[in-house]
């Protein structure tokens, strides 16, 4: 049982890991890639500043990067093995990591590389550490912003001037209307000939030779303009690559100060080391909405007990009425409780949950109808200030208290999402006990005389117990996940609304947290399915 | 053979040796038809008396759905109700009809008076309780026992159906590893067993509260044939000593042969025939029983092929050969030619079961004649010395 037990533990991750893999590939695979949401609706404000603005979004996420090198990041932010420098643990329990390298501009041939500064820099040690040790981050952030924001701007450069020269170049722009900096000395190449054609035409086109057929004179005057065109160009070009070497040199020195003040180790360092600065074990790291900008782990915190607490109440309720509804319709088949609840269930069930939840807002929680429920939300506004338990105050008058509230709250989404399921849950306990109602160890037993309630109880519901296990398993996961529908119907701010919150906005750490956590409560669910299996079934072992 | 002469005899005089412990009588029993609701209802048993002594073993033969487990059914009141019914008749079990019996009182016959064992040892024990706990529930039911008597019981009781014969063997000079290893055994679960052993493990449940009859059920067809001697010989060893009456319903000539006292034939819901075991087989009467002999393949005659029993039944000429056929002493055979019918009293019943000479029923035609002299409950207090 054990190994069995290992053997499924172990199998489980590369599971997990397949499963990741398949969403982030599909995240990847979504129109515009997975930073599509970061993209600036446009139209508002200053271009400059949103492309700016989205590179830096783009450089701090590393959405930029390749699809699997992203996932790679992700899977070593959740691992709990680190590998490098650990990081270190501020008190509010936020982690820091040693400020990232900054890729150096490649300008080569035309600009030399710019020289890597070197940084004698010596750390305080007394209180102000810490202090200073911020400041240098917020100025790390802040030149890297800068730096990011000038390599989009010789980006930008970089295409205008494949405008100008006209087709050849066009082609080579990216999706974004930028060009990649490495072609920076092609794009000379052929501005450089552009140039000289321009120069040469302007020239041609005023002198009055004659052995030059007027229909293939250039037009004097349109070459002059190009030539100013082409030489601004050039200059802007140049600007833009000699801004983004001084922003690199600066973002770099500043980084090397951070790193120095980040080594000098202002905070106690996270997690425990396995080989010193090599391996390290620490928690994992979900990463951060950045459709929220808030740490993916915080945002489940937040959402999971919702959920947990309307699926707590509203599963006992739908195993309690269908499996006893099922055990007496398969004991008395064919009766009017038989026949009654099969119609009644399937009606049920053949209910759209919108179409519940929308008839449940309209008429049981609309004024205009009974209005005996909210209409939305999990609590009270002045649910901070009640007692727990129902009270009557000094005055006499009667406070209904949180418990209560919020069981008011929760009723109509319990309801939603509980009666679809009497269906399936009572017509497979009616059919498991219905197999073992004819079966021949029932007659043994009976013939034994034990009485005909005994016989179902003891006997029969004991051996139909394997495929309402199936069925618990199935719907475990779901408890976790939420129910999408029901949540968003009653506003209710649990996982459900989480995970179509980060879809819609494309939300890659939130989405993988959310499919890694799904994922991982399925895997448990089915092995407590094998365990209870082994536990229901003396036939069942794992030896 | 001096036994049955004794008997029928003392009977004779009007004084039986014992009384028969559980006597069935005219029972008819029938089903809905479910797949044709409109349909008259199916009659499984159509009229069925026989009756058992104490350690006595009755063996109920006959072709598939000819009534002998519903007849046994019937006894034990398991009859699923709806579909069936019974629609006359009486089971007596030591004088109380049980048929009058609420479901209640019944409980306390089934398994405890009654008990049965049934064909399928492989599903016939719930796969999720251990063997001790199926075999505690029966004695905990009819007796007030306290759970450390109950186990003494269990395990004495598989001790008598030789369960713990490997076991001795293997502990044969270590008491208490013996002691331990039986109460071990009781934790076992049925599907580690093997067929054999399972239906010594219902056996052991069914005879664990001292039943003065046990239905078996066809009890040793699912087995193979060395499994089933060794169950058959432990039935009988076990009859011997607690002077329990068996009904042993087979379909299983050799069995008949074998283990019974007195053979009952069936054969659509009546008993054609009903004689002490050796007569049957040495001159069986009725065309259907002479028929079941002649399909029995043997190794003594050589023949170029068996003899059918539809060759012997449909034979009008066989049909005549019974003492007083002149008079209309004709064996019943629903598929027998009108014209080779007697006259009949009654359309409505056809047949009577008819004491033909002391101690031999022959399922006839009730022919007027017939029907005045009136039908007595066949019972023969006959059991083969051994």
């Amino acid at each position: 049982m054990v190994t069995y037990l290992v053997r499924r533990s172990l199998l489980m991750i590369p599971t997990l890991l397949g499963i990741t893999l398949m969403v982030f590939m599909l995240l990847a695979l979504a129109p515009g890639g997975i930073g599509a949401s970061m993209q600036a609706a446009g139209g508002q404000g200053n271009t400059t500043g949103i492309a700016q603005q989205q590179a830096y979004l783009e450089d701090r996420y590393g959405l930029s990067d390749p699809v699997i090198v992203q996932y790679a990041k992700w899977l070593s932010s959740i691992s709990p093995i680190k590998f490098g420098t650990r990081d270190l643990r501020m008190q509010s329990g936020e982690r820091v990591s040693v400020p990232r390298p900054i890729p150096a501009p490649s300008l080569p041939q035309v600009f030399p590389p710019p020289a890597m500064p070197s940084v004698v820099f010596t750390p305080s040690t007394d209180e102000s550490q810490i202090a200073e040790f911020k400041a240098l981050q917020r100025d790390a952030e802040g030149t890297r912003r800068t730096y990011v924001g000038s390599v989009r701007l010789f980006r930008d450069a970089l295409a205008d001037v494949a405008r100008a020269v006209g087709a050849p170049l066009v082609g080579r722009l990216d999706g974004k209307g930028g060009a990649k900096a490495n072609e920076f000395a092609d794009v000379l190449t052929v501005l450089d000939a552009a140039q000289a054609q321009a120069a040469q035409d302007a020239v041609v086109g005023t002198s009055a030779s004659s052995n030059i057929d007027a229909t293939h004179k250039p037009d004097a005057s349109a070459a002059t303009v190009r030539v100013a065109q082409l030489a601004q160009a050039r200059a802007k070009l140049f600007d833009a690559a000699k801004s983004m070497d001084t922003k690199w040199a600066l973002a770099e020195e500043t980084r090397q100060r951070a790193t120095i003040a980040f080594m000098a180790g202002p905070y106690p360092k996270s997690g425990f080391p396995v080989i010193p600065n090599l391996v390290s074990l620490d928690t994992s790291d979900f990463g951060v909405a950045f459709s929220k900008n808030r740490p993916v782990w915080d945002l489940i915190i937040e959402a999971l007990p919702v959920t947990l607490l309307i699926n707590l109440i509203a599963f006992p309720i739908s195993y309690l009425i269908a499996v006893p509804t099922g055990v007496i319709a398969s004991v008395r088949r064919g009766s009017w409780f038989d026949l009654l609840t099969g119609v009644l269930y399937l009606s049920l069930y053949s209910i759209p949950t919108v179409l519940a939840g929308v008839f449940a807002i309209g008429f049981l929680a609309n004024n205009q109808y009974l209005g005996l429920f909210p209409v939305s939300g999990l609590h009270d506004t002045t649910a901070d200030t009640m007692a727990f338990l129902p009270s009557t105050n000094a005055a006499g008058v009667y406070k209904c208290g949180w418990l209560l509230d919020v069981m008011w709250h929760i009723a109509l989404p319990v309801l939603c999402l509980t009666y679809g399921s009497f269906a399936i849950l009572s017509k497979q306990t009616r059919a498991s006990m219905l197999d073992n109602l004819s079966a021949d160890y029932v007659r043994t037993a009976k013939a034994k005389g034990v009485a005909r309630n005994d016989v179902v109880v003891r006997h029969v519901f004991r051996n139909s117990l394997l495929p309402l296990i199936t069925m618990f398993v199935g719907i475990f996961p779901a408890m976790l996940g939420g129910s999408v529908v029901v949540e968003r119907i009653f506003s209710v701010p649990g996982m459900g609304s989480l995970v179509l919150d980060a879809i819609s906005n494309n939300d890659r750490d939130l989405i993988l947290a959310d499919v890694l956590m799904i994922a991982a409560v399925n895997v448990f669910a089915l092995l407590l399915a094998d365990i209870l299996y082994a536990v229901a079934d003396p036939r069942v072992s794992y030896e | 053979m001096a036994d049955i002469h004794a008997s029928v005899q003392a009977r004779a005089a009007g004084q039986l040796l014992t009384k028969p412990v559980l006597e069935v009588a005219d029972l008819a029993v029938s089903f809905d038809n479910a797949s044709n609701p409109g349909a008259p209802r199916i009659q499984a048993v159509a009229g069925v008396s026989m009756s058992v002594f104490p350690q006595q073993t009755l063996a109920v033969v006959g072709e598939s759905g000819c009534g002998k487990s519903v007849t046994a059914l019937s006894t034990m009141q398991l009859v699923p109700s709806p579909p069936g019914r019974v629609d006359r008749g009486t089971i007596l079990l030591e004088g109380t009809d049980l048929l009058s019996l609420t479901e209640q009182q019944m409980l306390s016959v089934r398994g405890g008076r009654v008990a049965m064992i049934f064909q399928e040892p492989m599903t016939s024990l719930n796969p999720v309780y251990t063997i001790g706990d199926q075999i505690l529930e029966a004695i905990l039911l009819h007796q007030k026992v306290t759970v450390e008597e109950a186990i003494e019981r269990a395990i004495n009781s598989l001790e008598t159906v030789g369960i713990y014969n490997r076991l001795k063997e293997r502990f044969k000079s270590d008491a208490m590893a013996l002691k331990r290893g039986k109460s071990e055994l009781l934790d076992e679960y049925p599907h580690r067993f093997s067929g054999g052993m399972r239906q010594r493990v219902m056996i052991a449940m069914a005879l664990v509260c001292q039943p003065t009859v046990l239905l078996a059920d066809e009890p040793t067809t699912a087995l193979d044939v060395t499994i089933q001697a060794q169950i058959l010989e432990l039935l009988r060893d076990l009859q011997r000593s607690r002077g329990m009456a068996i009904m042993l319903i087979t379909h299983n000539l050799g069995v008949v042969a074998e283990n019974a006292d007195v053979v009952c034939v069936m054969y659509g819901g009546r008993v054609v025939e009903y004689a002490q075991v050796f007569e049957l087989f040495d001159r069986p009467m009725h065309p259907y029983t002479r028929g079941l002999f002649s399909s029995i393949p043997g190794l003594q005659h050589r023949l170029r092929r068996l003899t059918t029993v539809e060759e012997v039944t449909g034979n009008p000429a066989e049909f005549r050969k019974l003492p007083g056929a002149e008079r209309g002493v004709i064996p019943w055979w629903p598929g027998l030619p009108k014209e080779a019918r007697p006259p009949l009293e009654s359309e409505r019943e056809p047949y009577c079961l008819h004491e033909i000479q002391p101690g031999r029923w022959i399922g006839c035609w009730r022919t007027p004649e017939l029907a005045a002299q009136g039908s007595r409950r066949p019972e023969l207090d006959y059991r083969r010395d051994s």
